[in-house]
């Protein structure tokens, strides 16, 4: 048995120490930076402790980070929602209907393709002048939109985006959810005189749930985390994004700049742990409403 | 028959071992870390003649984005893998030398840089009072014009005011039914911050105002000067000379009347304009109360880790402050004005490029010199540039007044020069 065990341990071995190298050391490392001034230019251990002053500046004295954070909720709680409602919609009208397996593929799509290179385009598509979108929308007899080049929109430009790439993949899982419920459900309901608002109402949603729950907490996850749009959007190049005036600025982005442009090892590290806690006390609560009421077994 | 092979075979382990370690030995490789916008034809030329002349070095050379360059610094400093020689952008000086980055230059070549290079260019390469590698590039200002343009809205002279500016602008923007700009009389430069601070601080100047104070301990650009100074510049925006949305893009396309520019746009707007080349004025920035442009610096620095700081500085030496051949240049010199486009800042390479530095394009910025202030190597000093960006261009999205945008940066600025000029 001993033997046994040790063998285990020897084949866990690789694994455990990439994991330790690659995730626990950063993740400590991090920690300890969060209460340090660091400029990376020096030796870590030459850091000068500051307590948590990285983290009262950030949450008492810096307006960007502020910001950054308010963005990254807007960003969250539009469009994750929106991608998984239409995620929703585009599976249930496809579902049971010819070339399902051809709108899946078309869907999948902006999906595989690599952000960087969809948000490259979209920056084009959007360009006040000459911008395919402000052209069609001239020929429509509608004067141009400024998108990405102004405050008030520019967000809510890369939310249209990241949304229409963010549903092939939700689509995917969705529409794998629904075709795991059994067909007998519907032809029952059918018997009964339901119409279809009322079977995708009392079948559909409540024996997606599950499906529902797991595309909403990794679809959150990934939203708070958002960079590459932002980046290839809004900016020539990766310092200069988050702009107009910080109106796209999300909290990696700028934790990336607070690292790398400014020099400042300790605050981004303390903005990564405070994005950390965000993200698992939004988490506990997403588990805690969906599985309110039970989940239904089928 | 074994046993000859084992021979064998140990006599190549021993010489794939070996003979690259004595080849190696032979050679001192020196790694030059530079910024892609520094690396045009012609370097790698000196490079070749410097190691012809001196069998013993290699230089190899790092090429990196500018807007990456300053990370490759940072990550060779954690990695261990310091270059021998760098490129510096001035601003990031107070970092690279409070980190023990640099290396001290010997003194004959501090002499030398206090004795032959514009003041300009010096106190970019000076961090507390200490002279840190040798200028290079020096880079100001100038408002460059369509003449055509201005010819076709009956302008025969750019203009010589921040006021008659306004006024040209306002005349010289054209709309398409559906209310868009479609020529502009003029257009700010915009998507990274020295492209919207660099005219500001030239403004503020030109008014009267400061940047900071002397000890940096405090930000000055919200006087009165220097709302007055943003305040000239919303008047584009109120009385319809400019919007938001035009790009320097469109000025080779010929949609722009008036940008201001820096002098390494010279070989772009060539590229792209190519006859109607021709049609491209310069003129000083237009004053409001005193001529004044801003202007920023870089220097070459040698790195403190480097093992061959020596001969680190011999090769700098060699190729910017050795004055050579019949026009009595320096290499850095022929290099800057023939292929980067930019100014040279050592005196003799700006008295003796007459051809090139009093081209259409180059001589105002020369011209200039005189009334260039330098950006102030502050701590910081990217972050600070980032927050007086966003709160001049939220005053150009109107969402702030000039007042407002401007004490708002200044309290954040002054939050961080708090935390380091104590």
């Amino acid at each position: 048995m001993r033997s046994r065990t040790r063998a285990a341990w020897l084949f866990l071995l690789p694994a455990l120490v990439f994991y330790a190298v690659f995730l626990i050391f950063p993740v400590v490392s991090s920690l300890y930076l969060s209460f340090h001034e660091w400029n990376m230019l020096t030796p870590p251990l030459q850091a000068s402790s500051v307590g948590m002053q990285n983290y009262t500046h950030i949450l008492r004295q810096d307006p960007v980070f502020l910001k950054a954070l308010w963005n990254t909720l807007v960003f969250v709680a539009v469009s994750v929602p929106l991608s998984i409602a239409l995620a929703v919609l585009m599976a249930t009208l496809m579902s049971r209907r010819r070339f399902a397996g051809l709108w899946r593929l078309i869907f999948l799509l902006p999906t595989i393709t690599p952000a960087i290179a969809l948000g490259m385009v979209w920056r084009y598509l959007y360009r006040p002048n000459y911008g395919l979108i402000n052209t069609l929308l001239n020929a429509a007899g509608i004067a141009s939109q400024p998108w990405l080049n102004d405050p008030a929109t520019a967000l809510m430009s890369i939310i249209i985006t990241a949304v229409w790439a963010g549903i092939g993949s939700n689509l995917i899982v969705v529409d794998a959810g629904m075709r795991d419920i059994p067909e007998e459900y519907y032809e029952a309901a059918a018997i009964d005189g339901a119409h279809g608002w009322q079977r995708f109402r009392h079948i559909t949603l409540p024996l997606l749930k599950p499906t529902l729950l797991f595309v909403f907490v990794t679809g959150t996850i990934a939203a708070w985390q958002v960079f590459d749009f932002i980046v290839a959007m809004t900016a020539p190049t990766l310092g200069r994004a988050g702009g107009p005036v910080n109106s796209t600025m999300t909290l990696v982005v700028y934790m990336y700049q607070t690292a790398f442009e400014y020099l400042n090892m300790g605050r981004a590290s303390a903005m990564a742990y405070v994005l950390f806690f965000i993200v698992i006390a939004v988490s506990l609560v997403q588990l805690r409403v969906f599985w309110r009421g039970g989940v239904e077994n089928y | 028959m074994r046993r000859w092979l084992s021979i064998l075979l140990a006599l190549l382990i021993f010489a794939a071992v070996v003979i690259p370690v004595v080849s190696a030995e032979e050679k001192t490789k020196l790694v030059m870390s530079i910024h892609t916008d520094f690396n045009r034809e012609g370097l790698d030329d000196y490079i070749a003649l410097y190691e012809r002349l001196h069998p013993e070095i290699e230089i190899i050379k790092e090429v990196t984005p500018f807007e990456d360059y300053l990370k490759k610094i940072q990550i060779d400093a954690v990695s261990g893998r310091v270059s021998d020689i760098y490129h510096v952008y001035s601003l990031w000086g107070v970092e690279l030398v409070r980190s023990g980055i640099l290396d001290r230059p010997p003194a004959e070549i501090q002499e030398d840089v206090r004795k032959n290079y514009v003041p300009v260019a010096v106190n970019g390469a000076t961090v507390d009072g200490q002279i840190w590698g040798i200028p290079t590039e020096i880079d100001n200002y100038c408002l460059v014009y369509n003449k055509r343009l201005l010819k076709e809205g009956g302008f025969s002279e750019p203009p010589k005011t921040w006021d008659e500016l306004v006024d040209m602008a306002k005349k010289l923007t054209k709309f398409d039914s559906k209310g868009n700009i479609r020529q502009y009389g003029f257009t700010f430069l915009a998507g990274w911050d020295s492209a919207v601070v660099h005219p500001f601080l030239a403004m503020l100047w030109s008014n009267g105002g400061e940047y900071l104070s002397p000890d940096f301990k405090k930000a000055l650009f919200n006087s009165p000067e220097g709302v007055q100074a943003l305040e000239a510049q919303l008047r584009l925006f109120r009385e319809k000379g400019t919007d938001v949305n035009g790009s320097v893009w469109d000025f080779p396309n010929g949609n722009i009347a008036m940008m201001i520019m820096a002098p390494w746009d010279e070989n772009n707007l060539k590229t792209t304009m190519e006859d109607r080349y021709a049609d491209v004025g310069v003129a000083p920035i237009p004053v409001m109360k005193k001529p004044a442009t801003a202007l920023y610096t870089w220097f070459a620095g040698v790195g403190r880790a480097s093992r061959h700081t020596k001969e680190a500085w011999d090769f700098l030496k060699w190729m910017t402050a050795q004055v050579y051949g019949p026009n009595q240049t320096t290499r850095m010199g022929d290099y800057l004005v023939q292929s980067v486009g930019a100014m040279p800042s050592r005196k003799i390479d700006l008295e003796n490029h007459p051809k090139e530095l009093n081209d259409q394009y180059t001589a105002c910025f020369v011209r200039e010199l005189k009334n260039s202030v330098a950006e102030p190597n502050v701590a910081q000093g990217a972050e600070i540039k980032t927050i007086l960006m966003n709160e001049i261009m939220s005053a150009w999205y109107g969402k702030k007044d000039a007042k407002s945008a401007l004490d708002s940066a200044a309290a954040q600025i002054n939050t961080i020069l708090a935390r380091y000029y104590k």
